[in-house]
């Protein structure tokens, strides 16, 4: 009852699984589905001059689903028309998505791009006006007050974060539930409720005037849940044998976390800093409310200093052309500090990942 | 026999102390600061919480309940300050929850695209691009709303008076469709849309894919799969994301600021009309010249925002615990 080699080998070997045959036909009609409402609704819209908000929703979307359900009954059968209605409405929400984040990014950029130069980069807001053209000023002062106050903040929150992230994980304390819960709950604070605690508390009760650090104070309710969450997460994904293996060396706890724990989770850890700054690096209400703006370059934070942020509410406030501009400037300048940030935090994952891979095989084997 | 015996006799080695404490100085230390981190924590949250209550404690005693449900702002007679926040409570909950209405659908038809319908390179970017624009600093979408998206959407709004004036959310007696709610709404949905997209695509793409394929097995079409499969094991893991937009959607504050007019006379769902209200641009925009007691107010209306962001925190935590139990 063996078959012998040479019929198997006889047997014609289909050109491809019948699950990757295409029949001519569906092909030619999902095609005339898809492009065919698209141009008759430009026709109309068009030759009658119809308004293009009204054709796409009131011609254009009942048309598409329509030929694509009518396609997809032809072709499937009866489920095939829920399908066909599901499709389009994935894919028409998902370029609305695309379409106005796009835009977004599309017009600070080259909105953003006409007021970039050397000397916006470098200069800063004296002697300029709402109306002063953009050969002159620049947004030097904010970048530099920025940095200054985000780093504050940063020197503050970061050991901050990591100390609860090793809190929550590290530790069997029984209260770590109600301080995760009350973390998390920092993190539904407004930033304006920040900012205005610290105007509250501070500034109208005399202790200070409008400063940089303030603002740093009050950025700091607002980074610190994410940098405690991320490298909460970070630490926790370190395998509890790394640490019991450590412990069972004779190390004591310390010494187990700082030389095996931390440095597994170090990218984790990094990422965490990254993405805290992201979150607070455009903060503007808390800003406005403790630092307000200056317009020239300060680096003591116990004065009232610029920030892009603030920059921009500037600007934008003084509703003038000229103005406009300079923001759109600013966020541009914003955007690509973002971007830096995300591809740091990127790369600092991707390395370790390339890492890990090795140390799986040789357990595996 | 005897060997037993031998055991018996021999006397029992004394207890050993398991150390479950730490007991060398170094050890002790490293807890230390991670337990005076935990208790720096608390505090921060304590002391925010008990500054607002403290300070807005006159006005909450002051005006009452009116506080909250009346429509009056007037600090100028000392003798009778009048501060009460219903319009701009009501146009905050407006806002978020017009902007919710939006972004949610768009969200999940986002990450469904880039989880299921996307090949894997569109996939690749749309992810990166999403989880970038959720890190967008709220000012630059208002500059965005300002600068580009207004005139749009003032079109829209106008298209759907024309069109749908006889129902009473798109009715427009002032003739002017810039600054409002609705605008508005579309600007918060730009800024959440992000987030919420990416919270979802996170939990589709944890979704276990055997239970995906068995379905498609036993003959489901891509719809039935994604109603009766999809939706219901991460329906728990979106509302998360969603209550997590909404909450940052009622603190929205400077964005709002510039696409919208303030006004103290209660919009209820005219959403088209010009005139709205948001407790954090009102907070932005009358700080400066506040006296004291307006502070103070002003402080009892943050504090309201705040409690209702910490509900819906509380909301969002709960239905993710209940929903991922896997994440403790």
């Amino acid at each position: 009852m063996t078959t012998s080699p040479i019929e198997t080998a006889a047997l014609p070997r289909p050109e491809k699984s019948p699950w990757q045959i295409k029949n001519p036909k569906q092909t030619r009609a999902l095609i005339l589905a898809s492009v065919a409402p698209a141009i008759v609704v430009l026709a109309i819209t068009f030759g009658f001059q119809i308004d293009g908000t009204i054709a796409m929703l009131t011609m254009f979307l009942p048309l598409q689903v329509l030929s694509a359900g009518a396609v997809g009954f032809r072709i499937y059968g009866k489920k095939g028309i829920a399908d066909a209605g599901l499709v389009i409405f994935t894919i028409f929400f998902s370029s609305l998505v695309g379409v106005l984040l796009m835009s977004v990014l599309y017009s600070v950029i080259t909105e953003g791009f006409k007021a970039l130069s050397p000397q916006f980069i470098s200069q800063n807001n004296v002697y300029i006006t709402p109306t002063t053209s953009l050969e002159y000023g620049g947004v030097g002062h904010a970048v530099l007050g920025t940095f200054i106050i985000v780093g504050i903040t940063t020197a503050v929150t970061v050991p901050l974060g990591i100390a609860l992230a090793v809190y929550l994980t590290e530790t069997t304390s029984k209260t770590k539930g109600a301080v995760r819960t009350l973390v998390q709950a920092m993190s539904g604070l407004p930033s304006v409720v920040a900012g205005l605690f610290v105007y509250a508390a501070l500034i109208t009760s005399g202790f200070s005037k409008y400063a940089g650090w303030l603002g740093s104070l009050a950025l700091i309710p607002l980074m610190l849940p994410t940098v405690t969450r991320v490298a909460e997460e970070a630490l926790r994904l370190v395998p509890v044998e790394l640490r019991n293996g450590a412990l069972a060396l004779g190390a004591p706890a310390y010494r187990s976390f700082l030389s095996v724990t931390l440095p597994a989770a170090k990218s984790g850890i990094i990422t965490a800093v990254l993405l805290g700054i992201a979150r607070i690096i455009g903060e503007t209400a808390p800003l406005l409310l403790t630092v307000n703006y200056a317009n020239s370059t300060v680096l003591n934070p116990l004065e009232s200093m610029a920030a892009l942020p603030t920059y921009i509410y500037q600007n934008l406030d003084s509703a003038n052309d000229t103005s406009l501009q300079r923001a759109w400037g600013a966020a541009l300048v914003i955007l690509i500090f973002v971007a830096i940030i995300f591809s740091a935090a990127r790369m600092a994952t991707r390395s370790a990942s390339v890492k890990k891979k090795p140390k799986k095989v040789a357990k595996n084997d | 026999m005897s060997v037993a015996s031998d055991d018996l006799t021999k006397p029992v080695p004394p207890k050993r102390r398991l150390a479950l404490k730490p007991h060398l100085i170094q050890d002790k230390i490293f807890y230390g600061i991670a337990r005076s981190a935990a208790v720096g924590a608390v505090l921060i949250v304590a002391l925010i919480l008990g500054y607002l209550l403290f300070m807005s404690w006159d006005t909450l005693a002051q005006q009452g309940p009116a506080f909250v449900f009346g429509s009056q702002w007037s600090a100028a007679d000392p003798e009778n300050l009048v501060f009460q926040i219903g319009p701009m409570l009501w146009g905050s909950l407006l806002i978020a929850v017009n902007g919710m209405l939006l972004a949610v659908p768009m969200a999940i038809a986002a990450a469904y695209f880039i989880e299921f319908l996307a090949n894997s390179k569109i996939a690749k970017i749309a992810t990166m691009v999403v989880d970038l624009l959720a890190a967008i600093p709220s000012i630059v979408i208002g500059l965005w709303g300002v600068g580009v998206f207004t005139p749009v959407a003032a079109h829209w709004a106008k298209l759907l008076n024309e069109n749908l004036g006889f129902i009473p959310f798109f009715n427009n007696t002032s003739g002017s469709f810039v600054n409002s709610p609705f605008i508005a709404g579309w600007v918060v949905a730009v800024m959440i849309v992000p987030i919420i997209t990416s919270v979802t695509r996170e939990i589709f793409s944890q979704l276990d894919r055997d239970v995906i394929n068995a379905a498609t097995a036993l003959g489901a079409s891509r719809s039935s799969t994604f109603m009766k499969v999809i939706l219901p094991t991460s329906s728990g893991g979106i509302v998360g994301g969603a209550l997590l937009g909404l909450g940052r959607a009622l603190g929205e504050t400077v964005a709002i600021f510039f696409v919208l007019n303030l006004s103290f006379e209660i919009n209820w769902v005219e959403v088209v009309e010009s005139r709205g209200g948001s407790i954090a641009s009102m907070i932005v925009s009358f700080f400066g010249a506040a006296s004291p007691e307006e502070v103070k107010a002003l402080i009892a209306a943050g504090l309201v925002l705040f409690v209702i962001t910490l509900l819906i925190n509380w909301l969002a935590a709960v239905i993710v615990a209940k929903a991922q139990p896997w994440r403790k």
